[in-house]
């Protein structure tokens, strides 16, 4: 009956039919969600529904002491393989439990970015491409969530446990608001204002009288910014009534032991119920990975909070029959030169590094690309952050060339040049 | 200076130089606007919106002039003033409001900065760049000398214009497009890596453009105990341009790019003395002059009156700031292939800012008394800025506009008064989440979407409910609770304090039922007003 | 005295760096370990005179960093801890199974050949070493073995690992008598010398996110297994090196990590309280111990320096090398001092052990 229960398409698709738009103050023109030729392409993703949980290793986790060990060599450390079921890919003996699912992991070991330091590598290996002044690209949960998302849904279609944060990654970016991220705790906890200060019966008859208001109002004009809004209003009531997914503690004992008990093992929990219901992206971070000194320590006590954690997440969404909808990224912003310092810390690495992938659209089993002996450059398959998106975006049903047009510019999901690592892809 | 690569536009401008003033005096430029654009409905057989009512059109002359809304009493006021003229006695009256000059500076201080400028550390702490940007407005100093001044900029960054080019340290190319894009109102950011696929722009427009930025300079120091710059230009260095970004090979460096006008002529200037050798710039407190400035002459060119892009540029972005769309849409594109929706009348707004010497005020004067600005928001187009100015446009209110409506609408200074507090030096409360809320992009640029922060915000902030919308000693909620009027009068407060209108009639109905319903009256005037500060109404400027 | 110390040699061993140092006994026999697990021994010359001295034994059998070496006070056992999970006891008069012949300094080899315009460094002559395995592998530890102290009769020790498993055993069998689990990593650990008391640090090394910080420092009482003091709260901080004082009555630990200012503290062990404490150290403090007389202390960091501290008065008397420049220095992992107080060791990140004499 409330007639400003329209699903969210229905202010979507109008915005398709729109050129690129006015800009009132005029800085920057932005035309959020203008697209005309992904709309087919977005309808397709969503059959597929395909979610993705990206595992953000926040400060940019060591390769060589993971997924690319070069034992013997002067830059190896003390960190030691083990053998895994996937001949030819050994894994750090702290990830014995990542280690079994070894099966269901492409490691792509020659990652060949462009950007060394914090911010430009977090923007980056969230949108795919380089950050520019002019154009906000929007980072990969945004575009996931527009894709993937389902049209209409009480909850956000992209949530952040930790991680890049507050526009770090990009956020929405041209895509507009609607798509911006909504970040929780690390572990879950909602962000403020999400605990009403009114009794339910008393909100509800507040919000009621708004709805008078507003239903008066909408038959005056039919400008589109008012219905946004009103939808939005709608959707902050109803993101209320669906918050119970974001407590975990009846759930959260029976798991502990699965996950670890860290934030980061709660936050992995958090991520399968999201996914469970209906979110289509979900950042989990984790922190303490930017070991410029003692590399070792830092890392072997990460790891030891990573490996049940990640392990536990791949293993809870095959009993429930998600990983293979579900892709899982493991990644930072940049990796970690092979080389030690003299602080025995590692410092920032973009010439030959690592990213798994792992579940839904992808093959597991298989590395692809290699670095060097000793771990410095790339010697086969380099692969571009541009490539990494492009790929990930094909393993999601995202047509990587999909266009959005920013002003007059088309922009492509993954950069125009890039190449999609067929090899990773199921 | 020549430019030798357009003969036409040195036509066009020379006979605008010599026409223009008289025609200036001929037709006012509002009556222009209106001819011109009403012939656009006929043509397209559009039906325009009626008038806007006086309510409506007070509202949204506050919003776009000074940013905020008007108080119950200057809306009632207004409403009861008989005046046929009283519109245009208003638009005068709130031209010369200090809050005019306030606003105009929020809005270039998010045209030149946005919300999130590089290194935010330093950015952040430019109140020197905007008491200067300020004060420009507040004399209505004529555009293009503000801008030359922008443009020329030196010395400290802790006052001044010179903030600005803080935000492209070390980055003459973004500096470049920055400049080209926001003054000149040229795309050139295709051009940094490869030519332009759409515009005639080539990567050597870009590079040459960007050299005559390369020799900025910014020198570490410290100014009232923060990190602050000094910038100076130096006498030498140049931008390395090493071709198309696809061909870049790791330690491939570029060849250097002499300096060239936009679309025009190399730089002319005098070769570097033998043997000059830079001076050593590290801990100089003081502004240094190069032999010869690039900056200067970048400067003299850009706001030279005869430069092609300069007066179309600002003219399309002083229309679009009020009219919503620009007459070249986007705003910030003018292309030589991407005629103007108003040809005719795109040319007269920018010849007659040139006649009129850059005067801002002048335009903006213009532009608000025109008829169609001052249309209604009903009809049946979607769009919130609708192509041929059929009705008004409708554009979110800017997080400054949100908050001094906030304000205004729930009486908060006047209970800062009342409780000896002073309201100018009270920063708005829960600024901290109205800023990233409200901040971008719905501060008036591009399309509107709504974010579920804002209204989780709204919704549940604990502390906006108790600093601004309960009662407290003074403020509307106090008002209404304390008043021994009829609650159809408070009813009609109450709207004319949030909404600068009167309710129609059911509304009115519908309020005093719900605030005389058997709960307490404080709780349900809190109710009332939360309910219209949340209305869409409320939200836009429209 | 200390405050005329003087380098004798720079001892080169370029495969690693050295992470751990020690003198056999009551002699100027040296043992130093490395981040690939070598151990080499030196017997130094009676004079600081002529060329540096060249190792005579290397004790093969860890394959990871060797933590910590001690030597029991009669000089007959040498006991190494490493990242490889065990400890090894080596006995310090056992015939050697064989020699090799190694380089000692093959970069400077290569660096030198680079100069000549060469590729390949010069080959061999090396110098010749017996080598040793050990007596006995002790598998007490299942993680990275951190810290390692011993009793004054040389009779009982205790290790601690980062699973944060703490063993209190008995050498001459290997056997342990007290085993406790902390929350933390066990990262620096002290037994008094009469074994009654051992003192803790505990730490998880993630220093981002506060909920997983298990900082922690406690004094156990060891017949018991109960803490006697808990000093968290009052060391809120990255302890990384810890030793008891001669008598017994005092221990001193040191804040370590990437801090610019390493301080010792000399805490009373009886009382649990802060007696004094020493500035100094321009970086985290990796090593420290008391000499035998017990009235100096000894450290060293990273700011590439052996300073000795005046116990009493708690003054610097000497700085031992300079720190080296730049933003961030090699640091020296270990320290080590005769028994007569004569002859002072450094285990430098660099490859190479720093001798003084004083």
């Amino acid at each position: 009956m409330n007639p400003l229960c329209k699903p969210v398409e229905h202010i979507n698709r109008r915005a398709f039919l729109k050129g690129t738009l006015a800009t009132a103050a005029g800085g920057a023109f932005l035309n959020f969600g203008s697209l005309f030729n992904s709309d087919s392409i977005a309808a397709e993703a969503k059959k597929l529904g395909k979610k993705c949980i990206l595992l953000w290793m926040n400060g940019g986790a060591s390769q060589i002491d993971t997924f690319d060990m070069k034992p013997g060599t002067d830059n190896a450390g003390p960190f030691r393989p083990i053998n895994t079921k996937v001949s030819g890919m050994p894994v750090c003996e702290y990830l014995p439990k990542v280690a079994q699912h070894a099966d269901k992991l492409a490691v792509i070991r020659s990652m060949k970015t462009s950007e060394p330091d914090h911010p430009g590598g977090i923007m980056s290996m969230h949108t795919g491409y380089r950050p520019a002044v002019n154009v906000p690209y929007p980072e990969i949960g945004a575009m996931v969530a527009k894709f993937n998302g389902p049209a209409d849904s009480d909850l956000p279609s992209c949530v952040h446990l930790g991680g890049a944060g507050y526009g770090g990654g990009g956020g929405a970016g041209f895509l507009g608001p609607k798509f911006q991220p909504f970040s929780v705790g690390r572990d879950g906890r909602l962000p403020s204002f999400t605990t009403p200060y009114l009794k339910a019966d008393s909100e509800q008859r507040r919000n009621d009288l708004l709805r008078f208001m507003e239903q008066d109002a909408a038959k005056e004009s039919s400008a589109e910014p008012f219905e946004a809004h009103r939808l939005a209003k709608e959707k902050a009531w109803r993101l209320l009534q669906a918050k119970g997914v974001f407590d975990a503690s009846q759930e959260w004992p029976k798991y502990r032991d699965l996950y670890g008990d860290t934030e980061f093992g709660r936050g992995c929990m958090m991520a399968r119920r999201l996914i469970e219901a209906g979110v289509a992206f979900v950042e989990v971070g984790q922190e303490n990975y930017d070991s410029h000194a003692d590399n070792f320590t830092v890392h072997k006590a990460t790891l030891s909070v990573l490996d049940p954690g990640w392990s536990g997440l791949m293993t809870d969404l095959k009993d429930r029959g998600l990983l293979d909808d579900t892709l899982i990224i493991w990644m930072g912003e940049v990796g970690r030169t092979p080389q030690i310092n003299n602080r025995v810390g590692r410092d920032h690495y973009i010439n030959g590094w690592t990213v798994v992938l792992a579940g839904g659209g992808t093959k597991g089993g298989m590395v692809y690309g290699a670095t060097n002996a000793n771990g410095v450059g790339v010697k086969d398959d380099p692969v571009s952050e541009g490539d990494l998106f492009a790929t990930i975006f094909t393993a999601l049903g995202i047509n990587p060339r999909a266009k959005h047009y920013v002003g007059p510019r088309p922009i492509t999901a993954a950069p125009e040049k890039s190449k999609v690592v067929k090899e990773v892809l199921a | 200076m020549r430019f030798v690569s357009y003969p036409t536009l040195l036509l066009t401008a020379s006979v605008v130089l010599t026409s223009s003033t008289v025609r200036a005096d001929e037709t006012p430029l509002r009556q222009l606007i209106d001819a011109e654009v009403k012939a656009v409905w006929q043509r397209e057989n559009v039906t325009p919106a009626p008038a806007a009512s006086d309510a409506a059109f007070l509202r949204r002359i506050y919003l776009d002039l000074v940013g905020t809304i008007p108080t119950a009493a200057e809306a009632r006021e207004f409403l009861a003033d008989k005046d046929a003229d009283k519109r245009a006695k208003l638009i005068d009256k709130l031209l010369d409001d200090p809050r005019y000059a306030e606003q105009q500076m929020n809005v270039w201080d998010q045209v030149l900065f946005g919300r999130r400028p590089p290194d935010s550390d330093l950015t952040q702490r430019r109140e020197g760049f905007q008491k200067w940007l300020r004060e420009k407005f507040a004399k209505n100093e004529p555009y293009d000398r503000w801008v030359r001044e922008l443009l020329q900029a030196e010395g400290w960054t802790s006052e001044g214009p010179t903030m600005y080019f803080a935000q492209y340290k070390n980055d003459p190319e973004s500096a470049a497009t920055a400049v080209s894009r926001i003054f000149l109102g040229t795309q050139l950011q295709c051009a940094r890596c490869h030519d332009h696929p759409f515009d005639k722009w080539k990567q050597v427009d870009f590079y040459g453009l960007a050299g005559f930025l390369v020799r900025q300079t910014f020198v570490e120091g410290n100014q009232n105990g923060k990190r602050h710059y000094l910038l100076v230009e130096k006498s030498s260095g140049e931008v390395l341009f090493s071709g198309p970004a696809a061909e870049q090979k790791p330690g491939k460096k570029g060849d250097p790019v002499p300096a060239r006008y936009l679309g025009g002529d190399l730089l002319q200037e005098p070769p570097l003395p033998a043997g000059f050798k830079e001076p050593e710039l590290k801990g100089i407190k003081t502004v240094q002059k190069p032999l010869f400035s690039r900056k200067q002459k970048l400067a003299e060119w850009i706001t030279a009156a005869d430069n092609p892009y300069f007066a179309k540029a600002i003219s399309n972005r002083i229309w679009a700031q009020f009219m919503g769309k620009g007459l070249v849409d986007p705003v910030d594109d003018l292309r030589d292939n991407r005629p103007a929706s108003h040809p005719k009348l795109f040319q007269a707004v920018h010849e007659q800012l040139v006649a009129q010497k850059f005067d801002l005020k002048w335009l903006v004067r213009e532009l608000v008394n025109s008829q169609a600005y001052q249309l209604s928001v009903s009809g049946a187009v979607t769009d919130a800025s609708p192509r041929f100015y059929e009705r008004s446009r409708v554009r979110p209110l800017s997080a400054e506009e949100i908050m001094a409506s906030f304000r205004s609408a729930t009486g908060f200074d006047d209970a800062v008064k009342a409780a000896g507090g002073n309201p100018a030096t009270t920063k708005t409360p829960e600024a901290t989440y109205f800023l990233p809320y409200f901040g971008e992009p719905t501060n008036g640029r591009g399309d509107f979407q709504a974010s579920l922060n804002e209204h989780l915000f709204l919704n549940n902030s604990g502390s906006l409910r108790q600093s601004m919308i309960q009662p407290r000693k003074g403020n509307l909620a106090d008002r209404l609770l304390t008043s021994k009027e009829a609650w159809e009068e408070r009813v009609d407060e109450l709207f004319l304090s949030v909404l600068t209108r009167l309710p129609r009639e059911q509304e009115r109905k519908k309020f005093v039922e719900y605030l005389t319903a058997d709960k307490q009256a404080g709780a349900a005037i809190e109710d009332a007003i939360w309910v219209l500060l949340n209305t869409a109404e409320f939200r836009f400027n429209h | 005295m200390f405050d005329k110390a003087t380098l004798a040699w720079t001892l080169p061993w370029q495969d690693d760096w050295v992470t751990a140092v020690t003198f056999i006994g009551n002699t100027r026999k040296l043992a130093a370990g490395n981040r690939k697990g070598q151990i080499l021994l030196w017997d130094l010359p009676e004079k600081p005179s002529g060329d540096a001295p060249v190792p005579v034994r290397r004790l093969d059998g860890h394959t990871n960093e060797v933590t910590r070496l001690l030597s029991t006070p009669d000089g007959k056992y040498l006991i190494s801890a490493s990242y490889d999970h065990s400890i090894r006891i080596w006995d310090m008069e056992a015939k050697p199974a064989g020699n090799e012949e190694i380089i000692l300094d093959a970069r400077t080899r290569a660096e030198v050949a680079k100069k000549a315009g060469s590729k390949a460094p010069p080959p061999a002559p090396g110098v010749k070493v017996d080598v040793q395995p050990a007596e006995r592998v002790v598998a007490l530890h299942k993680e990275w073995v951190l810290g390692l102290s011993m009793s004054r009769d040389g009779a009982t020790l205790l290790s601690g690992d980062d699973a944060g498993e703490v063993v209190l055993w008995n050498r001459a069998e290997a056997k342990e008598t007290r085993r406790w689990r902390i929350k933390g990593w066990a990262f620096a650990v002290a037994v008094s010398p009469d074994a009654q008391l051992a003192l803790v640090s505990e730490r998880f090394p993630l220093v981002f996110t506060p909920a997983d910080q298990r900082n922690a420092v406690k004094i156990w009482d060891l017949t018991t297994g109960q803490v006697k003091h808990d000093l968290s709260a009052q060391f809120k901080m990255y302890i990384g090196s810890a030793a008891f004082s001669p008598d017994g009555k005092q221990v001193v630990i040191g804040h370590a990590g990437e801090t610019e200012r390493g301080k010792l503290f000399l805490i009373d062990a009886e009382t649990g309280k802060k007696v004094r404490e020493y500035a100094g150290h321009m970086g985290g403090i990796t090593d420290v111990q008391f000499s035998a007389d017990g009235k100096f202390l000894l450290s060293t960091g990273r700011d590439t320096v052996v300073r000795v501290w005046n116990v009493e008065d708690t003054k610097q008397v000497a700085e031992l090398g300079k720190s080296r420049g730049g933003q961030f220095k090699d640091f020296l992992h270990a320290l080590a001092l005769t028994e007569d107080q004569r002859w002072l060791a450094a285990g430098d990140m660099v490859g190479q052990v720093l001798v003084y004499s004083a």
